[in-house]
């Protein structure tokens, strides 16, 4: 399985689309998951479901943590039932007002399973994510036709 | 798949026949996609021809395909870059499906030749033109990118 990588163009600025990703109550309006951390290089971050149950769905390792720019993390099944995979957030001023982010999920090759889930996810996940910026609107978008991922 | 083939999915705010007039019809092309437009009549067998501002035609070939609005296969190959040209007809196929509010887009361009430099350049271009899509489509307002399409990624 090769890595996975999706590019988007927002208009917003690199700030909102690291506050997007690393900020709980940001990430639930179109991620309806969160993910919570202290964002320091070494330090554990959870992936939890946005509702009270709270349940942590992903965790790891921040990797590299650059605000605004760069983000690297592991992406862990909490039963460790599979070798980790990694995650990097780059986020660059594109155009005057227009933000590039670039998703990369690679080391997947131990996790057919994931590959398949992770190709899905991003595509709704970063979709949304642009709606929001842009418009200030979103989908639930695990509850819209189609597959979780 | 070692660089023969590009996949591109997005989820846009917008009824499934908008999102398949904006990527069939010249006007709404070229609001979106660096001024650049295509002529066909996206029937099965028709020709089908890519222009940009500064060059011209830079891409043609023919509809495999056409079940509007839903599902568009053209046979496209690059015709102003000589190595993206030389590598011959690629495939693209774009699917809609309507989810709720949502229409979802599939863009898959394929090609017959291992790390293509044609699928290379137009995995740089399809996520800025999709993007540009979906803003033109959800606020009205298209990325206005002085960098050109043609000279950037894209084809």
């Amino acid at each position: 399985m090769s890595d996975y990588v999706y590019v988007t163009y927002i208009y917003t600025t690199p700030q909102k689309v690291w506050d997007a990703i690393t900020k709980p109550e940001f990430a639930r309006r179109y991620w309806v998951h969160c993910n919570v951390s202290d964002w320091k290089p070494g330090s554990r971050w959870e992936h939890r479901h946005g509702d009270d149950s709270g349940k942590v769905l992903i965790d790891g390792t921040v990797v590299e943590s650059d605000p605004p720019r760069r983000l690297v993390i592991t992406w862990t099944r909490p039963d460790k039932s599979k070798t980790p995979s990694r995650v990097t957030f780059d986020i660059a001023d594109y155009a005057p007002g227009l933000t590039c982010l670039t998703v990369t999920h690679d080391q997947l090759e131990h996790d057919d399973a994931m590959a398949a889930s992770i190709s899905g996810g991003w595509p709704k996940v970063l979709s949304n994510l642009k709606s929001l910026l842009e418009t200030g609107k979103t989908e639930n978008i695990w509850l819209t036709k189609g597959k979780e991922g | 798949m070692s660089g023969n083939s590009f996949i591109y999915v997005t989820y846009i705010r917008a009824a499934q026949q908008k999102v398949w007039d904006a990527l069939t019809k010249p006007e709404f092309q070229k609001q979106y996609w660096f001024g650049g437009h295509q002529e066909s009549t996206w029937r099965k067998g028709a020709e089908w021809k890519m222009f940009m501002p500064q060059h011209g035609l830079t891409d043609s070939g023919e509809i495999l395909e056409s079940d509007p609005p839903n599902r568009v296969v053209i046979k496209w190959r690059n015709e102003f870059r000589p190595n993206l040209k030389a590598e011959g007809y690629a495939r693209c196929v774009m699917e809609l499906t309507q989810e709720d509010d949502l229409t979802k887009l599939t863009v898959t361009h394929t090609i017959d030749k291992e790390n293509s430099e044609f699928i290379q350049a137009v995995s740089g271009g399809w996520p800025r033109i999709l993007s540009s899509l979906q803003s033109y489509l959800e606020t009205g307002r298209a990325h206005g990118d002085t960098r050109s399409v043609s000279e950037g990624a894209h084809t």
